[in-house]
């Protein structure tokens, strides 16, 4: 039964907007518990689906489920806590949403055929879309026209990407289901330059909602005008959405002998991603958008580390694990700042350690670990796929990447010190702020910052041995 | 060299193109679009492929929704809440239509190089969609006002459309159950989110959505 792990949450978001305020809060967190409890249990038994034409259990896809049902679990409860410091007009829409938005994510991790994963990422965005416009002033509407615009003529660009796989099949006599595992296994027979043509526009499609430079534009907006759960929502998980699908394109890809050609497009738009994020994070003033960008740098990392090939790829998964697991604790401190500070722009911050000590301890350390500092993964990551990239004798690129990554931790260490130690003397902010750091409030942060700090000492063979088995399709391994 | 039916329904297609990027105002390139929209889908009619009874639903459903449905459900918009009647180029009617002529060149030239053996009968067929793709991305990118902007993505759409439609059978069962659920959906998304803008702006010029930088 692996379609009932996103068919419960689609009828419980479904119910949830229709019932009262309170009850729908509860809702959320059950079903962030049931959701998990599933996904424990599909990662323990890996049954065959019924519509297994369509869906699948795959290792790749199993890894964004776990992270995305233990995301989800821990930012509900949080969400709770925030509902009842901040006012949101039509509260049950945006719990609703917030279910549906896990229900469509939970079948993109699941589907295996091309059209239902299509047609999962699309739903993303409906699902995604009134969440940012949940505050309901004009910046979060042009924020939510820019992000469902640019996404759909993306998401365009994938089906005109499928529709080319499907022509390199008759080119090419096969006749085969068009799913991604079927594909695989005939990737030999395809006829290659439409193969490629049609990689080239589902990476364009995709990396638009993966949030690869230069489509990332709707990112920042979106990230910073939707309510600060959301944002952890869409930065810890969607991206990674996105990215399943090219990484399952990219192993059709692998499997035809064509890696050369997808390795070097997704080595370009890393690191054209990981630019774009340095350029505009030195100069920035908002604290979320500031993470945004950063979200930016990350998925550039992974697409670097993706393209890499070898030991990167191993690296790519490890990032992709713990830049979820850290950068929504980031998000999640951030909307304690916001609602501690009242004000989202960085100048009217400050002295964070002394007026909220919890989440200043939650926000530094997450500030660590994002930066790829040793006691958290993403250091692990980085370092597997600059290695990988030496190896692979991509020296220049090797060197923009880590030339970049110390502009980036220069440009966003700047940052949070102003907001962790400036002084703040403001008179007249003084007064209006304040927040009471409620324990379910940081402890959601705390658990993720742990749970990353714990997966880099000690990883169970069960997880180590799935994101083996994820990334040996793509020539990827620890040799 | 005689030409096919399907070559001359294209041609029209191809004519629509270059109105649409000369129209200056807003019902005009709607018509426009109304009349492309069910020129395109009444393409896979004259290809001679079998085709089952779903595909002739189908056929009918895209004619119906393209042709029909989304253009007129713009004109009430644009009637009930007084929206601007101009597209509001950012580059000219004049620079569009010579970009529009050197679009359709270039993509006949493409399409020369590019041997696909299930359309090669239909010289016109490859050059029309990759220009109503890349007209649809023109028209999202040079026009300031929202609605243009979406018939911009209309036309994109029908582009794909007539790729998937007659490329093979395997792809127009791709566009079959994708480009349904995308257009309805993006559609009616937009028109939602087209009457906020309404709402809190007072018209849909989105240069008034320009206050988040970068």
């Amino acid at each position: 039964m692996v379609e009932i792990v996103f068919l419960t949450p689609f009828i419980t978001g479904i119910i949830a907007f229709f019932l009262p305020k309170a009850i729908s809060r509860q809702l959320l967190v059950a079903t962030g518990a049931i959701h998990l409890f599933l996904s424990l249990l599909l990662w323990k038994n890996r049954p065959e689906a019924i519509f297994n034409n369509y869906f699948a259990v795959t290792p790749e896809g199993l890894l964004s489920l776990l992270v995305i049902s233990l995301l989800f679990f821990l930012i509900s409860i949080y969400t709770v806590a925030y509902l009842k410091e901040t006012q949101i007009q039509k509260e049950n829409i945006f719990t609703g949403s917030m279910i549906l938005f896990l229900s469509t994510m939970t079948m993109v991790t699941l589907s295996d055929h091309i059209m239902v994963m299509w047609i999962a990422i699309e739903a993303t965005t409906l699902a995604s879309a009134p969440l940012i416009y949940t505050h309901r002033t004009s910046a979060s509407l042009e924020a939510t026209w820019k992000y469902v615009l640019i996404c759909s003529v993306g998401i365009a660009m994938a089906l005109l990407g499928t529709v080319f796989i499907t022509l390199a099949m008759d080119i090419g006599n096969v006749d085969a289901p068009l799913s991604f595992s079927a594909l695989t296994q005939v990737a030999k027979d395809l006829d290659p330059m439409w193969l490629k043509a049609g990689f080239v526009f589902i990476l364009v499609g995709y990396g638009t909602k993966m949030g690869l430079a230069p489509m990332h534009t709707w990112l920042p907006d979106a990230h910073s005008e939707a309510p600060s759960p959301a944002s952890a929502l869409l930065s810890g998980v969607l991206l990674n959405c996105a990215y399943l699908g090219i990484f399952k394109t990219n192993k059709i890809m692998h499997a035809a002998g064509l890696n050369d050609f997808s390795g070097t497009i997704l080595i370009v738009f890393g690191l054209m991603s990981i630019l774009a994020a340095a350029t505009f994070i030195l100069k920035q003033n908002e604290y979320k958008r500031m993470l945004a960008y950063s979200s930016i740098e990350n998925m550039g990392i992974i697409a670097f580390g993706t393209g890499i090939g070898g030991i990167g790829v191993y690296g790519a998964m490890i990032c992709m694990i713990h830049h979820s697991l850290i950068k929504s604790s980031l998000f999640l401190s951030s909307g304690n700042i916001l609602l501690g500070y009242g004000n989202r722009f960085i100048e009217n911050t400050g002295d964070m350690v002394k007026r909220m000590p919890k989440t200043f301890v939650a926000f530094f350390a997450g500030f660590a670990g994002i930066s790829g500092f040793p006691p958290f993964g993403i250091f692990i990551g980085e370092m597997f796929i600059i290695v990988g990239a030496f190896r692979a004798g991509h020296f220049l690129a090797a060197g923009i990447f880590i030339l970049t990554l110390c502009v980036i931790f220069a440009g966003f260490a700047n940052q949070v010190m102003k907001i962790s130690f400036d002084d703040f003397n403001k008179e007249d902010l003084n007064k209006a702020i304040g927040l009471k750091e409620r324990a379910s409030m940081v402890w959601p942060q705390y658990i993720l910052l742990l749970t990353s700090l714990v997966l880099c000492f000690y990883m169970p063979d069960t997880l180590y041995q799935t994101i083996i088995d994820a990334v040996t399709a793509l020539g990827g391994g620890l040799k | 060299m005689i030409l096919h039916p399907v070559d001359t329904i294209l041609s029209l297609v191809l004519l629509s193109v270059l109105f649409s990027f000369g129209s200056s105002r807003l019902p005009g390139l709607i018509k426009v679009l109304a009349f492309q929209g069910i020129v395109v889908s009444m393409v896979p009619f004259f290809m001679g492929h079998d085709m089952d009874a779903g595909g002739v639903v189908f056929t009918f459903g895209t004619l119906l929704i393209r042709g029909i449905i989304i253009p007129m459900s713009i004109f009430i918009a644009i009637k009930k809440v007084a929206i601007k009647r101009e597209v509001e180029p950012i580059i000219g009617y004049h620079a569009s239509m010579l970009c529009g002529l050197g679009l359709i060149v270039a993509a006949t030239y493409i399409s020369r190089q590019l041997n696909i053996p299930s359309i090669s009968e239909y010289t016109l067929l490859f050059p029309t969609a990759i220009a109503l793709l890349v007209a649809g991305m023109f028209l999202l990118m040079a026009r300031r006002n929202a609605i243009a902007m979406v018939l911009g993505y209309i036309m994109m759409e029908n582009g794909i459309y007539l790729v998937g439609t007659t490329i093979s059978i395997r792809a127009r069962h791709i566009v079959e159950f994708g480009i349904l659920l995308d257009v309805l959906a993006g559609v009616m998304i937009m028109a939602i989110i087209l009457q906020n803008i309404k709402r809190t702006f007072d018209d849909v010029d989105t240069a008034h959505l320009r206050t988040l930088k970068e």
